[in-house]
């Protein structure tokens, strides 16, 4: 052994392949001339390998050993080095673009594009449908007289009249009779079943993901969700004006109970105080959303 | 350089090419369109009147009778009036309407050992009518008087009903207030609108309304394990004497009021989101309370032995004793009030 003589440690790195390179090449230079440091060495190894032979699991997912740092390097430089899709697209376009006949088929395609939507458009605004011809009797029993009442639409399926469409802007151009174009519309009105149309959006209700649930509350979600989908659909048909004004009020309650239950929960979860009165809020949710569906079967049934 | 001036000029003349394609395009001349003749859809005229409504015409002060099983099960749905049953120790089903539609007593099926009809259905006479509500009873006034012992399945549109004295009911309505009196044999009630009042009355109980209030009194259970479910979303729930072993009360925004007693095993559960619990109870009673509530406070006139605690600033349990805490009472309430007082002596 000489002054130069490596710790059994830095042998020990050696062996771990956690030195450096330069650390490395010098230990392997010294190794090869110092017979101490040599028998080390090999004592060294084979004590790793009686070691990492046991605990060879272990050491492997917990130690992050040089070798491990080394891969994770290298991963990151391919990660680096792959380059998005919007970029390979974009080099894509450039090469193409250098050619000059594809760059004037690709403005021709483009003004095209623009002229058909524009004609697409300017057509839609003229779409114009028949609607009704009634036949009303008189008191005698005998149909009174037929008229044709056009109606301008707005686009979309004739056989579902928009409301918008029906009363303001019916355009009564083959009647010169006020009073028949009145006629004609009440009896429009009463002899057709006039379903509205008009659009509704309504937020599609959200629920929290999985990771977000709290400790029991998942199944009252869930269960929440499925009603509130069959109630949403329904409550406008089946609640009158009052009934609906007590409905959002105890639902507002209900709301905001929850909320502020489940923030005290997310806070502390061994509250069990505050879990109960969000499990019974649920509850209270879900007895609200039924009573509009227990109401719901019973118009259906009054029907 | 050259190279991109090349690519702009030729760029160039593929828009003006098609500028001059579509200016050419938009410049001709369009052939007037030729309208089409107009499909005409022809809606056929229903027959009777243009809007039949619940009397359509009728408004006919009738009456009918008919011999019964003592035990008779009935089924009726009223579109509209005002509804009184009335039990009597005959027989015999009566039926009374007053400026209302025709009706008839259909009997469904005969007792093998009376041979009375004992399953009877009272509906609207004329057949295929294009009323809303066409198989039901309408008037001013209904009046059925039918055997104590009778079961009644009712169902109403907008009707105020009032029973008195018969075995069973199933009832529900759209609208109205519902009154029952006298009914041993156990309850169904539900109205969407209105509230419902259930006086001397046994058995199994479920009542249910959207937006009334419900009162009970003087109400027993008939057999060991009937339960007793009051619920309702935005009323009141008033329950006095009512000796079932089982009680369920939920109200959301309404109060829940409770003036009786805990009986022994019983099992009791009130709940409400955001309104107040008040019991009345005897101060000699054995029942172990578990207090739940969010915001609110919870507060006994009678000395209670606490169990066990579980305070937090925005939620409290507290579970509590008196006496050997035989019932066991659960009290929720996510907003309101919980309060014990004793019973007023009689």
């Amino acid at each position: 052994m000489n002054g130069k003589c490596f710790e059994i440690g830095a042998i020990q790195a050696f062996l771990d392949g956690e030195t450096t390179p330069d650390m490395s090449l010098q230990l392997t230079d010294h190794v090869a001339g110092c017979d101490n440091c040599a028998r080390l060495m090999a004592d060294a190894d084979e004590q790793n390998a009686v070691v990492f032979s046991t605990l060879e699991r272990e050491l492997n997912t917990l130690v992050p050993t040089q070798r491990l740092w080394s891969r994770i390097n290298e991963t990151i430089e391919v990660e680096k080095s792959r380059m998005p899709i919007w970029q390979k697209a974009l080099v894509y376009v450039r090469v193409a673009l250098a050619n000059p006949s594809l760059a004037a088929a690709a403005g021709i395609l483009l003004v095209l594009g623009m002229f058909a939507v524009f004609v697409a458009v300017r057509d839609g605004r003229d779409t114009s449908t028949t609607v009704a011809e009634n036949t009303r009797p008189n008191a005698a029993g005998q149909p009174v007289r037929n008229e044709t009442v056009n109606v301008e639409t707005t686009g979309g399926d004739p056989a579902i009249p928009s409301t918008a469409s029906v009363a303001p802007s019916a355009r009564t151009s083959n009647l010169k009779d006020p009073e028949l174009r009145a006629l004609a519309a009440s009896v429009k009105a009463n002899q057709r079943e006039i379903q509205p149309r008009t659009a509704d959006y309504r937020p599609a209700y959200r629920t929290p993901s999985a990771d977000t649930y709290l400790e029991g509350e998942e199944g009252y979600i869930k269960t929440i969700s499925d009603l509130k989908q069959n109630v949403d659909t329904q409550k406008d048909a089946v609640m009158t004006p009052s009934s609906r004004v007590s409905y959002e009020r105890d639902m507002a309650v209900v709301n905001d109970s929850i909320k502020r239950m489940r923030e005290v929960v997310k806070k502390n979860p061994r509250n069990q105080a505050a879990r109960q009165v969000l499990y019974s809020s649920y509850q209270d949710k879900i007895d609200l959303l039924n009573s509009v569906a227990q109401r719901e079967e019973l118009m259906a049934s009054l029907r | 350089m050259r190279r991109n001036l090349k690519n702009l000029f030729c760029l160039l003349l593929g828009l003006c090419l098609t500028v001059g394609f579509a200016v050419g395009t938009f410049g001709q001349v369009k052939p007037p369109k030729v309208l089409k003749d107009p499909k005409p859809k022809i809606y056929p005229v229903p027959p009777g009147h243009e809007t039949p409504g619940f009397l359509d015409g009728d408004g006919e002060t009738s009456e009918k009778s008919t011999m019964v099983d003592a035990s008779v099960a009935i089924t009726l749905c009223v579109a509209q009036g005002d509804l009184r049953i009335n039990g009597w120790h005959r027989n015999e089903v009566r039926v009374f309407v007053k400026n209302g539609r025709q009706f008839k007593m259909k009997p469904r099926e005969k007792s093998p050992e009376t041979g009375k009809v004992n399953w009877l259905w009272i509906g609207n006479v004329v057949e295929g009518r294009p009323a809303p509500l066409a198989q039901c009873l309408a008037g001013e006034h209904i009046e059925i008087d039918a055997p104590v012992g009778s079961t009644f399945d009712l169902e109403a549109a907008a009707a105020r009903t009032s029973v008195d004295s018969v075995k069973k009911i199933k009832v529900k309505t759209r609208t109205g207030i519902i009154s029952l009196r006298n009914i041993p044999g156990g309850i169904d009630a539900y109205t969407a609108q209105g509230d419902v009042i259930v006086e001397n009355s046994g058995g199994a109980i479920e009542i249910e309304s959207t937006t009334g209030n419900i009162v009970a009194v003087e109400v027993s259970s008939g057999q060991i394990g009937d339960l007793f479910s009051a619920r309702t979303n935005s009323g009141t729930i008033s329950l006095q004497r009512v000796d079932h072993r089982q009680i369920k009360a939920s109200s959301i925004s309404g109060s829940l009021l409770f003036d009786g007693k805990f009986l022994e095993g019983g099992i009791y559960t009130f709940r409400t989101s955001n309104g107040s619990i008040m019991l009345a109870i005897p101060a000699i009673s054995s029942c172990t309370f578990t207090t739940t509530y969010g915001e609110g406070a919870f507060h006994s006139e009678i000395p209670l032995k606490t169990v066990t605690e579980n305070i937090t600033p925005r939620a409290k349990i507290v579970v509590s004793r008196l006496g050997k805490g035989d019932a066991t009472v659960n009290l929720t309430t996510s907003n309101g009030s919980i309060g014990i007082r004793k019973q007023a002596s009689p």
